[in-house]
């Protein structure tokens, strides 16, 4: 697929601080990207040069073919931007809000009424047309700045930390309307630390420390670069003996690196090899007369993986030190 | 050829500031008529405004009757004295009302982090600040309409016309846009509405009353001979120029001399009050002049001329200010204040 966001060494410093040293970035059509990092990596303000709201000292970036840089207009034609920290104006209607920003994109007002009903239905809000938008609560108030984001119906949609401050139910919602937003052929540029949220969500990732991009690309490739395996989960049935003569016997299988007992249970296996390995495994324990409940892959942990890179990355030679210190806290 | 095609973007690009300017204006507006607090502001305006020409109104009656009788002479003169108590008045209004009213222009933006959403859309910088200060004029100009038919009174007792009256108009209407634009821009310059309302407090206080002041003792020090080259007769340098008298344009933004040198442009002027616009002016140094080889009438042709360079002074002052402000607002400005700080993070990430 082709790259609809393509960012090349974008270097961002404020004062003598360095929060983007030479990041670059290619998200590709249709896709739900993950920007992950610890506060302070530059997530914020890699999407603020990506939205126009900042000026990179060095690098340049498109955004369905328009630079930032040359064509700054073109580019937030192009994009829909929620803000990490978004507030509402709290005197108008709902309706009114996004009224006022399809305004803003030129939009006439007939395609105005008509956009207005579909939006507030995609977000939900239908019934909360007429409410004045401080009485919506932080989640409907999230959803209808999402809605804000997509008056103009824009390729690619930029959002920083989007379930920042919400409840579980309310993530969850949010969670539905981005995949329903993927479904209507938009890009997505999802800033988050919380991690078990993107992995669920995305279709690749980014991980970010200290102004660069560690790894890039799809959970599972990212993972399979790291490791030299995977991880396998077993659930044997029968007493302490029995699961005990289970992982003695899976630890002297040649695929397997490591059996350790993780809970009632259940045996989790470092694996060596392939599905088919994996297969063969299964089909083996069953032979041995293992009772076999459960037999899966454990799911790639983002977590584990940024942990991961991470800490590779401080073992190397700081490459950013010399350029000065790292930015830490946000706000331009 | 680019030209077709370079008008066209041009027209464009007009069309879009346009298209902007209203998008943010009928925004504004739309909250600012909101609720009862327009209604209840509105009232209370007209209700002084009305209360105060009765108040003048029935003091000078008294005044010019007692003892001469009623005259057509004394009906003008009542007039006059009505027309230049509510201008002023309104004149007082503005300068309140029209720093206030854009004091929260862009500092309530970033206070409410609205900002950020209102500059990734297409609109530009300048249609966002055209679009606040023409929503604050918009209002003003309300409170300025709705004050038309009780200053008309003044037409019943006579001394003053209608060109008066529109010039005293004109000038309101230009206080409102120099103090709105100084509220503006120090909204775009200051985060914190609270700070930007102080200033905008101290700012209006140093341009009006400060520099009339100034004036004032810049004259007198002048006059009794304190500042060096008094003397000199001759020298058209501006030191010499600046010691002869100090320059008509301290008092620009101050527009109650303004409106005082349109008073004064009624029929016989405005008694002895007039005798500030020739201090202003320069009618009044006759001497001085002569010397010069200029001879100036006191009391007679300045009058009636300051005003229209006040307001160019305000008009140009209010660019200036408008074009500073959008510079402020633009996430991609070309001009930075450059602060030199070690060590300290403050970027975003």
């Amino acid at each position: 697929m082709t790259a609809i966001v393509r960012a090349s060494g974008l270097v961002k410093r404020f004062d003598r601080t360095l929060a983007l040293g030479g990041l670059d970035l290619e998200v590709a059509q249709g896709e739900i990207f993950g920007l992950v990092g610890p506060n302070g990596a530059g997530k914020t303000t890699t999407l603020g040069i990506l939205a126009t709201l900042l000026v990179p000292d060095a690098g340049d970036a498109e955004i369905a073919g328009a630079s930032i840089r040359r064509d700054p207009n073109a580019v937030r034609r192009a994009l829909g931007f929620m803000p990490d920290s978004f507030g509402v104006y709290d005197d108008m209607k709902v309706w009114e809000y996004l009224d006022f920003f399809a305004r803003c994109y030129g939009i006439p007002a007939d395609r105005r009424r008509r956009m207005i009903g579909d939006l507030l239905d995609l977000v939900d809000l239908g019934p909360k047309r007429e409410t004045y938008v401080q009485g919506l609560s932080r989640g409907m108030q999230q959803r209808l700045c999402l809605a804000h984001a997509l008056v103009h119906d824009p390729a690619v949609l930029l959002l920083d930390e989007p379930a920042s401050g919400l409840d579980p139910r309310a993530r969850v919602e949010l969670r539905e309307l981005l995949r329903e937003l993927r479904s209507l052929g938009k890009t997505i540029l999802v800033s988050s630390h919380i991690l078990p949220e993107l992995e669920e969500l995305c279709t690749s990732v980014a991980i970010i420390d200290r102004g660069r991009v560690l790894a890039h690309g799809r959970v599972a490739d990212i993972e399979r670069r790291l490791r030299v395996g995977a991880v396998f989960r077993m659930h044997v049935l029968g007493d302490e003996g029995a699961i005990e003569s289970a992982r003695t016997w899976l630890v002297t299988q040649p695929s397997v690196v490591s059996a350790e007992l993780v809970a009632d249970a259940t045996i989790e296996i470092g694996f060596h090899g392939d599905d088919e390995g994996a297969a063969r495994l299964l089909a083996a324990a069953v032979g041995a007369d293992l009772r076999v409940a459960t037999f899966s892959r454990a799911a790639s942990d983002l977590e584990e993986l940024f942990l991961q890179v991470t800490a590779e990355d401080a073992t190397e030679p700081d490459a950013t030190a010399a350029a000065g210190p790292v930015a830490t806290e946000a706000g331009r | 050829m680019t030209g077709p095609a370079g008008s066209r973007r041009r027209l464009g690009a007009l069309r879009d500031v346009g298209s902007g300017i209203a998008a943010v204006g009928a925004k504004e507006l739309r909250g600012r008529m909101r609720g009862r607090r327009t209604f209840v502001v509105l009232t209370v305006h007209l209700l002084v405004v009305a209360g105060f020409a009765w108040m003048i109104e029935t003091f000078a009656e008294r005044t010019y009757t007692s003892g001469f009788g009623g005259s057509l002479s004394a009906s003008a003169d009542i007039g006059r004295q009505l027309f230049s108590a509510l201008i002023m008045l309104l004149t007082l209004i503005v300068l309140v009302l029209a720093p206030a009213s854009t004091a929260g222009a862009i500092s309530l933006e970033r206070e409410k982090q609205t900002l950020d959403l209102l500059t990734t859309t297409p609109i530009s910088s300048l249609a966002i600040i055209l679009g606040k200060l023409l929503s604050a004029l918009s209002w003003l100009l309300l409170l300025l309409l709705a004050s038309v038919p009780v200053t008309a009174l003044v037409f019943t007792f006579g001394g003053v016309g209608p060109d008066d009256m529109i010039r005293a108009y004109v000038v309101l209407l230009g206080t409102a846009i120099a103090f709105g634009s100084i509220g503006l821009f120090v909204s775009a310059l200051v985060k914190r509405t609270q700070a930007a309302t102080v200033i905008n407090l101290v700012t209006t206080i140093a341009v009006t009353v400060g520099a009339t002041f100034l004036f004032a003792f810049w004259s007198v020090m002048t006059q009794n001979g304190l500042l060096p080259n008094t003397t000199a007769t001759r020298d058209s340098s501006p030191l010499a120029a600046i010691t002869r008298r100090p320059p008509e344009a301290l008092l620009y933004l101050n527009p109650f001399v303004t409106q005082v040198d349109v008073i004064c442009g009624t029929e016989s002027g405005g008694g002895g009050t007039c005798s500030i616009i020739d201090a202003v002016t320069g009618a009044n140094t006759l001497g001085q002049d002569v010397s010069n080889g200029i001879v100036s009438q006191p009391f007679a042709g300045r009058r009636d001329s300051y005003w229209p360079r006040a307001m160019a002074a305000m008009l140009i002052v209010s660019a200036v200010l408008v074009i500073l402000a959008v510079q402020l607002v633009s996430p991609t400005r070309r001009w930075r204040l450059r602060r030199r700080r070690s060590g300290v993070a403050g970027g975003s990430t």
